[in-house]
């Protein structure tokens, strides 16, 4: 079982490859993604699902794709935490 | 980079099959250059196919100047063959592969591997638990693990643009799951210019890497990530587990490049490109 390091870790590591960001850009668990990062539109949000899906295996339903999930760093992943833990 | 003797360029031909004809290309080795085995090629499906056809005829060629023939096939419905995308059936196309394999193994006579794309390589490993021909090896690149994630992953395309508007419990909620009932009372649906049938629906849905070890042939399975140091991703490493429990060999490799596949641009990726080479062994033995 992964620990909230390692999966924070790992959202960072696909967010940095699906929106090919620059190093300067480094993302860290507080940092805010919508809104904040010109790169993340609908379809990086698109993107980002597939690639987080495939990587930890999980599943995200219709409703839990809401603005919320993609706030921040930490609340993207504490929702795979969540789907993790299921 | 090299430029790849014209003596490698495609043969492009038409293969007879049930339901029409299906768009090939063969590239067999040069003259001067001993054939040391086969390979047939599964695309991957919608944008990503159209994405990756550069690529994949980039790597065919390689592979024929290094003695490997290589036959690439558009398969029902898809690209340059017969039959619209809503005709296409699961079946039909692990048929198509069938003939395209029969024809491969006619034509370039020697051990015949499978390699296959995203989606492709799903249902490469599906058409391979009931092959006639034997399998020399598989060479996955990047596989779609499991049909019922990418089958709503492709659905959530139709409302990309309203993804995320307002908060939680807003109109588009239950939109892939609106599209998947409609599905299920038998209806097409279309997204992004492509008529999917129930019956395509509900045979991807039911795919799943887990239970699909391929019992005959080695596995090489290749994984594109912007770092190369990164572990197999948690579901990759929970279906390499699974298969090896079952005496499977794979070896999976992990290598630096972009998702071309979902890449508008175009793009190459030559340490898949040399990695995917590496694996066949320079002599026959």
């Amino acid at each position: 079982m992964l620990d909230t390091l390692e999966v924070t870790q790992q959202v960072i590591a696909i967010l940095n490859d699906v929106l090919a960001l620059q190093p300067d850009h480094a993302l860290r668990a507080d940092s805010l993604l919508l809104g904040s990062i010109p790169e993340f539109d609908s379809m990086a949000v698109i993107n980002v699902i597939t690639a987080l899906e495939e990587h930890f295996g999980i599943s995200m339903q219709d409703d839990e794709i809401c603005a919320a999930t993609f706030d921040s760093v930490a609340s993207l992943s504490t929702f795979v935490e969540r789907q993790l833990g299921q | 980079m090299t430029g790849s003797p014209a003596s490698t360029s495609g043969l492009p031909f038409f293969l007879p099959t049930s339901s029409g004809q299906c768009f090939c290309i063969y590239y067999a080795p040069p003259a001067a250059v001993a054939l040391r085995g086969a390979i047939l090629y599964a695309h991957p499906f919608g944008e990503e196919m159209n994405r990756s056809r550069r690529i994949a005829a980039v790597q065919a060629r390689a592979f024929a100047a290094a003695g490997l023939a290589v036959l690439q096939i558009d398969l029902h419905g898809c690209g340059d063959s017969s039959g619209d995308f809503a005709e296409a059936r699961w079946q039909t196309w692990k048929d198509d592969l069938a003939l395209a394999h029969g024809w491969l193994a006619a034509n370039a006579p020697s051990p015949v591997s499978l390699w296959g794309l995203r989606l492709g390589a799903l249902l490469m490993l599906d058409y391979a638990r009931h092959a006639a021909l034997p399998v020399e090896r598989f060479v996955l690149w990047q596989p779609v693990l499991n049909g019922q994630a990418w089958l709503t992953q492709w659905l959530r395309l139709r409302f990309a643009i309203h993804m995320l508007d307002g908060e939680s419990g807003n109109n588009h909620v239950h939109g892939t799951q609106a599209l998947r009932a409609e599905l299920a009372q038998g209806q097409s649906v279309e997204v992004a210019g492509y008529e999917l049938s129930p019956a395509l629906a509900c045979a991807i849905d039911a795919v799943d890497a887990t239970t699909l070890a391929p019992a005959g042939g080695e596995v090489d399975w290749f994984d594109i990530a912007g770092n190369a140091d990164k572990p197999p991703s948690p579901a990759t490493a929970k279906i390499i587990t699974a298969w090896q429990r079952q005496s499977i060999e794979v070896r999976h490799h992990q290598v630096v490049g972009q998702a071309f596949w979902a890449l508008p641009e175009i793009t190459e990726c030559q340490a898949l490109a040399d990695a995917t080479l590496a694996v066949f062994p320079a002599q026959m033995s």
